[in-house]
C-alpha cells in the first residue's frame, strides 16, 4: 500500500490526513457499479410478506424470477411495460389452448437457482401453490387472473408446467408476470419449514433462494442492500446476463440531499426526488431526466359519497367546478405529470373507454354555485379535506389552493394532515369525508380499475360509491372477450363515472427518473420501480 | 473502601430507578395505543390488501387481544428481553435497536466532545474576564447557537461543505458505501477501524462523522459554556484560588490546576444530562443526515404507527438516561471527595 | 419592583448592551406579533400561482413562495401564532409547575412522593420523540402542539419550585406568618412563591425559544400546524428543502425571523438572571 497526501486534505485538516489512494481496481468497479438511492426502504426479501414495501419488491425483480414477465414498448419516445406483449422468462415458450382454459409453460433448459439446482416444474408448482395457499400477499393479486387453487397447477414432466383455469381470463397470464409468484427453490426452501410455518415465510423473509439475476451480499433492512451480479443468469433481453456487476440500494429520507447525490454524480438513478427538484435538475441540463407520466395510475379528490353533504350528487358537481385544477397543478407538480380534466367531450359523451380519462370539468364558480343551491346548501357547508404526512409536498400546496377556492362558493374547509397510518386506517373505517390519494392499478385495464376502486365496500372504494348500474357493467366486462363490445362497456362505465362525480380527478403524476447521462436503458414499470436488470452504463 | 461503598451507592441509585422505568414502558405501551392509526391496516396496504390480510397482520402482532392481557404479553416478553417485532424493518426490535445504537453512541459521543472541548475554554475565558467584551462575544456565540433548529444546521452544512465544496463525503450514513468495513468488536467504526489499523477507513468514518457531530455540537454547546463560567467564577471567587494567589503560584496553574479542578463537577453533570437528551434528541439530525441510528428508526416507527419500536426506542432511552446519570453520579463521588458516601 | 430593583436593572442594562437589545428586540416582536395583521403588506394566505417563487423584489420584499404568497407578510403574521405557542406553551407549564411544584415541597409526605415518581417517569423519556408521539396521538392541531411542548418542559418547573419551597418552608419568616394565623394556602401563594417567581421566569425566558425550535422541529417531520396558517417553523421546513434549487429566500428570511426571536428570547432570560440574581450569574 502507498501511502500519498491529497492536497486539498492537507488544506482541510493536515493533521488527520492519512491518505490511501483509491487504488485503480476501485476506479473500475465504480463503473460497473450501480448506486440507487430513494427515501422508501426495502423491508422483507420476500415480496409476498404483509407489509413489503415497494423498495422490496424492486429487489426481489432481481433476486428471483418469474414465469414470464412483461415486454416493453415506446410511449411518447419513452420506454414504458407493455401489458400486451408477454415473453417469458424462466418460461422459455407457453401456449394458451384454444379454448383458453389451459396454459402450457415449457422451462428452459439452462435455468438454475442460485445454488446451481436446475430450475423444475417442481418448484414452479411449489411456488404458486405457496402464492394461492400461504397467507401472503400474492393470494389477493392472483385471485384478479382466477388463479385460486393448488390443483389448477400441474408439473407435467421437469420441465412442463401447466396452468388450468375455471374459465378464460385475460388477466391470468399477466398475474404470473406481476410481483408475487415468484418461482422459488423448493428444496432449500422446504429445508426451511416448520409446523407453523409450512410455506417457508420466516425464513425467505431475510433470505433469498431464487434464479434471479442478482444474488444478495448484504441486508440491513431499512438502511441498505447490496447485490452481486448472478453471471450465469441469461434471461435479459437478447439472452444476456445483466450489465451491473454490483447494485447497491440506499436509504436516504431527505428528499433535497437525494438530489443532491444525483447531481453530484455520486449517485446513478434517483425516481423518487421532489417535482422541484427534478424540474431544477432538468433545467440544468446535466443529467438525463427522464419523465413518464404514470399512466397507470391517477391522483385524485375523493368524497364520501355515504356521508352528507357529499351523499348528493350536485355536491360533489359543485366541488368538480370550484377547483383551479391548473393551478393546483402547477404549485404542486410544477406542471409535471398529466391533467386529468380540462377535456372536451363533443356531445357530452366519453370519447373512448379507457381508464383513467380526461374528463370535461374546469373551474368555474358560476357553475358551481349553481349546483350547490340546486342542492340545497345555497350558503355552502363546513367539511374536513384530509391528507397524509408522508404527500405534503405535494397535497398541501394542493389543499391550500383548494381551500381558499372553496372557500369562494361558501365551503369552509378545515385542512387536516394525518400520519400515514392514520389515514390509512380512517379511509378503510370510511371514516373520512373529503380526503385526497392517490390509486394505481399493476394490470391497468378498465374493468379492472371501475372493479376495484368503485365497487363494493372495501377499503379501495375510496369514494364508497354504490351504484348498481356500474357493478354490474364492470363485471360483465371483466370476461367480455370481444373488443367492441368491451370498448362499449368502458365508455358507458366513463359515463357513470363522469355523471355520478364519485371524486374529482385530478391527474397523474410524472415519474421522474433522474440519473446520470451515461445510464441506458430505463423502462417505466408497472410497480412504479426501477427494475435494474434494465439498465447499463453506456 | 472507598469503591466498595461507591458501587453500594449505585447499586442502590439503580434500583431506586427501576419505579421510573417500569413506568416509562407502561406510559409508552398506552400512549401508542392511543395513537388512532391501525398498524395492521397500514401494513397490508398492498394493492389488494383485504380484510383478511388486516386480520393476518393483527393476529401476527397480537392486535387481536384486549389491551390489558396486550400489556401483560408485552411486559412477559419484556422481561424476557424480547421487545417484539417490528413491521417496518421485518426485524426483532432488539436485533435492529443493537445494530443502530451504535451509530447513534459514536455520534452523540462525537458531538459531546466537540461541544466540551469548544465549551470548556470558552466558559473559562468568559469567566476570567467577566462583563468584558470577550465575555459577551462568547454568551452571543452560545446564543446563535441554539437559535437555528438543527435541521436547518445541518441542511446547510450539507449544502456548503457537500455541495457546494465538495470537501464532504456523501451524507448518507456512517461511511463510504464502496469502503470494507472493519470487523466489529465495539460497534464504533472510529474505534474499529483503529483497532484494524485500517487508517484509510478511519478518515472516511471521521469524515462522515464530523458534519453531524458539528450540528449536534452547535446546539448545546451554550448549557456547557454557561455552565463552565458559572462554577468557574464562584470556584475563582473561591477562599483557595485566593490564598493560591497570595502565596504566589503562577496564573496558569491556579486557573488549570486549582480553578478548573473545583469547578468540573458541575460541568460532569451537565454534560451527563446533555449527553442523555442529544441521544433521544437527535432525530432530525440522524434523518438528515441519513445516519442509521436509533432516533430515526424510532420516527419511521412513530409515522407508521409500529408500535413495538417506539417501545422498545423508548425504553432504551430510559435505560440509557438511568445509566449515564448513574455514571456522573459514580464520577462525582470519585472526583469529589468531599461528598460523603452513603 | 423595588426602585433598588430598577436602578439595579438599568446598572446591568447599561453595562450589558446585548441584554438592553434582546430586551428591545422581545418587545418589538410582541408589537409585531399584537398588530400583524395591520402590518403585513398583502392577504397572508391569499395565492397567486400565476407569480410563484419569485426572488425578493420592491414588490415581494422576502419573495413569494410556491403558491405566490407573499413571504415577507406571512412572516408578520407568523409571528403572532409563533408567540402564541410559545408564550401559551412556557405559560402551562409555569403555572402548573410552580402549584404543583410548591405544593409538593409544602407538604411533602405521599402527595411529593407520588409527583416525584411521575416526575421521574417524564424526565427519562426522550423528551422530543415524546412531544412527536403526544402530537400525533391527539392530532397535529395548534392546541395539542402547546399541550406536548408544555408536558415536556413540566418536570423541570415542578422540581424546581419543590426545591426551592422545601428549603424555605422552615425558615422563620415563613413560621412567623403560619403562627400569626395564615392559612396554609396562603402561606404559599403570598410567602413561599413569589420568591421562587424570579428565578423560574428567568428558566421560561430561556424555554421560550426552545418552545419556537421545537415547533419548527416538529414542523419539519410533518406534524406542524396545518396548512394554510403561516408559521415560521413549517415555512423554514418546506423551505429547506429549496436549498439546492436556489430559491434561498424561502428559507432564508422565515429563518432569520425564527432565529431572531429566539436569540432575543435566550440573550434576554440570560440577562434577567443577572438583574436577579447577579451572584448567581451563568
Amino acid at each position: 500500500m502507498r501511502l500519498t497526501y491529497s492536497k486539498q486534505m492537507l488544506g482541510a485538516a493536515a493533521a488527520l490526513a492519512f491518505v490511501v489512494a483509491a487504488g485503480p481496481l476501485q476506479a473500475q468497479t465504480r463503473a460497473e457499479t450501480l448506486r440507487y438511492v430513494t427515501g422508501a426502504s426495502v423491508n422483507t426479501l420476500d415480496p409476498n410478506i404483509p407489509g413489503s414495501t415497494r423498495e422490496a419488491f424492486a429487489v426481489s425483480l432481481s433476486t428471483y424470477d418469474r414465469l414470464v414477465s412483461f415486454g416493453r414498448k415506446q410511449l411518447n419516445g419513452k420506454w414504458v411495460f407493455d401489458l400486451d406483449s408477454i415473453r417469458g422468462e424462466l418460461a422459455e415458450s407457453y401456449e394458451v389452448s384454444p379454448d383458453g382454459l389451459k396454459i402450457t409453460f415449457k422451462l428452459r433448459k439452462d435455468a438454475k437457482f442460485q445454488d446451481g439446482s436446475p430450475v423444475t416444474a417442481e418448484d414452479v408448482k411449489w411456488s404458486l401453490d405457496r402464492a394461492v395457499t400461504a397467507k401472503i400477499l400474492g393470494k389477493a393479486q392472483l385471485l384478479t387472473g382466477s388463479l385460486t387453487d393448488a390443483s389448477q397447477f400441474k408439473a407435467i414432466d421437469p420441465l412442463t408446467f401447466e396452468v388450468t383455469l375455471p374459465k378464460p381470463d385475460k388477466l391470468a397470464l399477466p398475474n404470473l408476470a406481476t410481483v408475487y409468484p415468484i418461482i422459488i427453490n423448493s428444496k432449500l426452501a422446504k429445508s426451511h419449514t416448520t409446523e407453523e410455518d409450512p410455506w417457508a415465510q420466516a425464513w425467505l423473509k431475510d433470505n433469498t433462494a431464487g434464479s434471479g439475476a442478482y444474488i444478495l451480499e448484504s441486508f440491513k433492512p431499512g438502511e441498505q442492500v447490496m447485490l452481486k451480479r448472478n453471471d450465469d443468469w441469461n434471461r435479459g433481453p437478447g439472452g444476456k446476463q445483466a450489465f451491473f456487476k454490483r447494485l447497491i440500494l440506499q436509504s436516504v429520507p431527505e428528499p433535497a440531499t437525494r438530489a443532491n447525490l444525483v447531481e453530484k454524480g455520486d449517485v446513478d438513478i434517483v425516481i423518487d426526488l421532489q417535482a422541484s427538484d427534478a424540474q431544477s435538475l432538468e433545467a440544468k441540463g446535466k443529467l438525463q431526466v427522464i419523465s413518464t407520466p404514470q399512466y397507470n395510475a391517477m391522483t385524485f379528490i375523493s368524497m364520501n359519497n355515504q356521508m352528507p353533504p357529499f351523499d348528493k350528487v350536485d355536491v360533489r358537481r359543485a366541488i368538480a367546478y370550484a377547483l383551479p385544477y391548473d393551478d393546483m397543478f402547477k404549485a404542486a407538480l410544477f406542471g409535471r405529470g398529466e391533467l386529468l380534466t380540462g377535456a372536451t367531450w363533443a356531445d357530452g359523451k366519453p370519447p373512448s373507454g379507457a381508464f383513467p380519462i380526461k374528463q370535461p370539468i374546469k373551474l368555474d364558480l358560476d357553475k358551481a354555485k349553481a349546483y350547490l343551491k340546486a342542492a340545497g346548501f345555497p350558503d355552502g357547508f363546513s367539511t374536513t379535506f384530509s391528507f397524509n404526512v408522508g404527500q405534503s409536498a405535494t397535497a398541501e400546496p394542493m389543499a391550500a389552493l383548494l381551500k381558499e377556492s372553496l372557500g369562494k362558493i361558501g365551503i369552509k374547509v378545515d385542512i387536516q394532515k394525518l400520519p400515514d397510518a392514520q389515514m390509512s386506517t380512517q379511509i378503510t373505517e370510511k371514516k373520512l369525508p373529503f380526503f385526497t390519494e392517490g390509486i394505481v392499478a399493476w394490470l391497468p385495464s378498465t374493468d379492472y380499475f371501475y372493479r376495484n376502486f368503485y365497487t363494493g365496500n372495501q377499503r379501495w372504494n375510496y369514494s364508497s360509491i354504490d351504484n348498481a348500474e356500474l357493478t354490474s357493467i364492470a363485471q360483465e366486462a371483466r370476461f367480455e372477450a370481444d373488443k367492441t363490445k368491451y370498448e362499449a362497456d368502458g365508455v358507458k362505465l366513463n359515463a357513470i363515472n363522469f355523471d355520478q362525480m364519485p371524486q374529482v380527478p385530478l391527474w397523474q403524476p410524472s415519474q421522474d427518473a433522474v440519473m446520470a447521462p451515461s445510464i441506458a436503458g430505463y423502462t417505466y414499470q408497472f410497480h412504479r420501480q426501477v427494475d435494474y436488470r434494465d439498465l447499463s452504463r453506456k | 473502601m472507598k469503591l466498595a461503598s461507591t458501587a453500594k451507592r449505585a447499586a442502590r441509585r439503580f434500583a431506586s430507578s427501576l419505579p421510573a422505568l417500569f413506568g416509562v414502558l407502561v406510559f409508552t405501551f398506552l400512549l401508542m395505543r392511543v395513537l388512532p392509526g391501525d398498524p395492521a391496516v397500514f401494513f397490508a396496504s398492498g394493492p389488494n390488501a383485504g380484510k383478511e390480510e388486516i386480520e393476518t397482520i393483527r393476529k401476527q402482532m397480537g392486535l387481536d387481544k384486549p389491551v390489558p392481557q396486550q400489556l401483560v404479553l408485552y411486559l412477559y416478553d419484556v422481561g424476557r428481553g424480547n421487545l417484539g417485532r417490528s413491521l417496518m424493518t421485518g426485524q426483532n426490535v432488539t436485533k435492529d435497536l443493537k445494530e443502530r445504537l451504535p451509530a447513534s453512541l459514536e455520534l452523540t459521543f462525537s458531538a459531546l466532545l466537540i461541544a466540551l472541548v469548544s465549551a470548556i475554554p470558552l466558559g473559562i475565558l468568559a469567566a476570567l474576564r467577566p462583563g468584558s467584551l470577550i465575555d459577551h462575544g462568547v454568551r452571543l456565540f452560545c446564543a446563535l447557537g441554539v437559535c437555528v433548529p438543527t435541521f436547518v444546521s445541518g441542511l446547510l452544512l450539507i449544502y456548503v461543505f457537500y455541495y457546494l465544496l465538495g470537501i464532504a463525503p456523501d451524507p448518507t450514513g456512517r461511511v463510504d458505501i464502496f469502503m470494507t468495513l472493519p470487523p466489529s468488536h465495539t460497534g464504533f467504526l472510529l474505534i474499529d477501524f483503529l483497532i484494524a489499523g485500517d487508517f484509510e477507513g478511519w478518515w472516511a468514518a471521521f469524515k462522515q462523522l464530523i458534519l453531524p457531530a458539528c450540528t449536534m455540537a452547535l446546539f448545546v454547546i451554550a448549557p456547557l459554556a454557561r455552565i463552565t463560567r458559572a462554577s468557574m467564577l464562584a470556584s475563582l471567587g473561591s477562599d483557595f484560588v485566593r490564598t493560591a494567589r497570595s502565596v504566589g503560584l503562577s496564573w496558569w496553574r491556579i486557573v488549570v490546576t486549582y480553578a478548573l479542578r473545583n469547578a468540573i463537577l458541575p460541568v460532569i453533570t451537565i454534560a451527563g444530562i446533555v449527553f442523555s437528551t442529544m441521544l433521544g434528541a437527535n432525530v432530525l439530525v440522524e434523518k438528515v443526515f441519513s445516519w442509521p441510528g436509533v432516533a430515526s428508526y424510532a420516527l419511521d416507527a412513530l409515522l407508521s404507527s409500529d408500535y413495538a419500536p417506539v417501545q422498545g426506542f423508548v425504553l432504551l432511552m430510559a435505560f440509557v438516561f438511568v445509566i449515564v446519570n448513574l455514571v456522573v453520579d459514580v464520577l462525582y463521588g470519585i472526583a469529589d471527595p468531599r461528598i460523603s458516601i452513603g | 419592583m423595588s426602585s433598588a430593583t430598577l436602578q439595579h436593572a438599568a446598572f446591568i442594562l447599561r453595562g450589558n448592551p446585548i441584554t438592553a437589545v434582546a430586551a428591545a428586540g422581545s418587545t418589538l416582536l410582541i408589537l409585531v406579533g399584537l398588530f400583524a395583521p395591520w402590518l403585513a403588506p398583502y392577504d397572508p394566505i391569499a395565492s397567486d400561482v400565476a407569480n410563484a417563487l419569485q426572488a425578493p423584489s420592491a414588490a415581494h420584499w422576502a419573495g413569494t413562495d410556491q403558491l405566490g404568497r407573499d413571504v415577507f407578510s406571512r412572516i408578520i403574521v407568523a409571528t403572532q401564532l409563533d408567540l402564541t405557542i410559545a408564550l401559551s406553551a412556557v405559560g402551562i407549564s409555569f403555572v402548573l409547575g410552580a402549584v404543583i411544584g410548591a405544593l409538593c415541597g409544602y407538604t411533602g409526605g405521599r402527595l411529593d412522593r407520588s409527583v416525584g415518581r411521575f416526575v421521574d417517569v417524564l424526565m427519562a423519556f426522550p423528551l422530543f420523540v415524546l412531544a412527536m408521539a403526544m402530537v400525533a396521538a391527539l392530532g397535529n392541531r395548534v392546541e395539542n402542539i402547546v399541550i406536548a411542548t408544555a408536558i415536556i418542559n413540566l418536570p423541570f418547573y415542578i422540581r424546581f419550585a419543590r426545591a426551592e419551597v422545601n428549603v424555605r418552608r422552615n425558615l422563620g419568616w415563613v413560621e412567623a406568618a403560619r403562627a400569626s394565623g395564615e392559612s396554609h394556602v396562603s402561606v404559599v401563594l403570598r410567602f413561599l412563591l413569589p420568591n421562587v417567581l424570579p428565578a423560574m421566569v428567568v428558566q421560561m425566558s430561556l424555554n421560550l425559544g426552545w418552545a419556537i425550535i421545537n415547533a419548527a422541529g416538529l414542523s419539519f417531520i410533518g406534524l406542524g400546524v396545518k396548512p394554510p396558517t403561516p408559521e415560521w417553523g413549517i415555512m423554514v421546513a418546506e423551505g429547506a428543502r429549496f436549498i439546492s434549487t436556489g430559491k434561498w429566500w424561502l428559507v432564508a428570511f422565515p429563518g432569520l425571523a425564527l432565529m431572531l426571536a429566539v436569540l432575543c428570547f435566550n440573550l434576554l432570560g440570560d440577562g434577567l438572571r443577572d438583574i436577579l440574581d447577579p451572584r448567581q450569574r451563568t
